[in-house]
């Protein structure tokens, strides 16, 4: 019996890879950014942009991708000081919105960690895997969003179809 | 399976890590070495029965480069023996 879940890949999102420390980061970018969020893999939210706390001194910036040109405008990668990076990621990874009652069956197949909403939050933000790829994990409104490298996108694609029929 | 504590996010799948093979000790001065003692860092790597201390990288999740003392005959991750270095 098929699960009850619909899936649909998202457009291009605007992504941005910061990496250095905290107060690095916010001082060059606090204005332009949420908050920096303070638990390891988690997230905030404000003006339509996510932040996401994905690694030790590693964060992501995602925001629809009408607002790339004015994120990096105010990021100014190439004018960033020596002790940070800031790269557009935009085309780096392909997201995929996993939503419906039976949402949790999906990632439970896909994905090896433990996302009852007790564990996962809807301020969680995490990379792990998903059908055995690297995968950025959150959750969305009735479900989960998944972003996977673009070059996997349609990989993804099948193996979200088998899982869910 | 076994799930790895990865100083950043907790504990997580095995198969989200990579191997990075076992700690091995410090390189000596090959100057200051005898023949067998450097042969013997060079070619033999730690292989014990018991606690074995290892790399591994969380690179499915976020990056980290960790060390971990594993039991090489229940896969448990384990304290550090006492008489570890
Ligand atoms: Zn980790």
């Amino acid at each position: 019996m098929p699960y009850d879940v619909t899936f649909t890949r998202l457009e291009t999102q605007a992504l941005f890879d910061l990496k250095g420390r905290r107060e690095a980061v916010q001082e060059w970018a606090g204005e332009a950014l949420p908050a920096c969020p303070d638990q390891p893999n988690s997230k905030t939210e404000a003006g339509g942009a996510t932040l996401m706390f994905i690694g030790p001194d590693h964060w992501l910036l995602r925001a629809d991708l009408a607002r790339e040109a004015a994120l990096e405008a105010t990021l100014r990668p190439a004018e960033a000081p020596p002790e940070m990076s800031i790269v557009r990621v935009s085309d780096t990874l392909a997201f995929f919105r996993v939503i419906g009652p039976e949402a949790s069956e999906i990632l439970a197949i896909a994905c090896p960690m433990d996302l009852h909403e007790s564990r996962f939050g809807p301020d969680t933000a995490s990379f792990t895997e998903a059908f055995g790829i690297k995968a950025l994990v959150t959750r969305c409104e009735g479900g989960f969003e998944v972003g996977v490298e673009q070059s996997f996108g349609p990989m993804m694609l099948d193996c979200l179809t088998r899982a869910s029929c | 399976m076994m799930q790895i504590p990865c100083p950043f996010c907790g504990p997580r799948n095995e198969s989200e890590f990579f191997y990075g093979g076992p700690v091995r000790p410090s390189r000596p001065d090959p100057a200051a070495v005898n023949d067998e003692d450097w042969t013997a860092w060079l070619t033999q790597v730690p292989n014990p029965l018991g606690p074995v201390q290892e790399h591994w990288w969380h690179a499915r999740g976020c990056g980290t480069w960790l060390t971990i003392w594993r039991d090489t005959r229940t896969h448990d991750v384990v304290e550090a023996p006492d008489d570890a270095g």
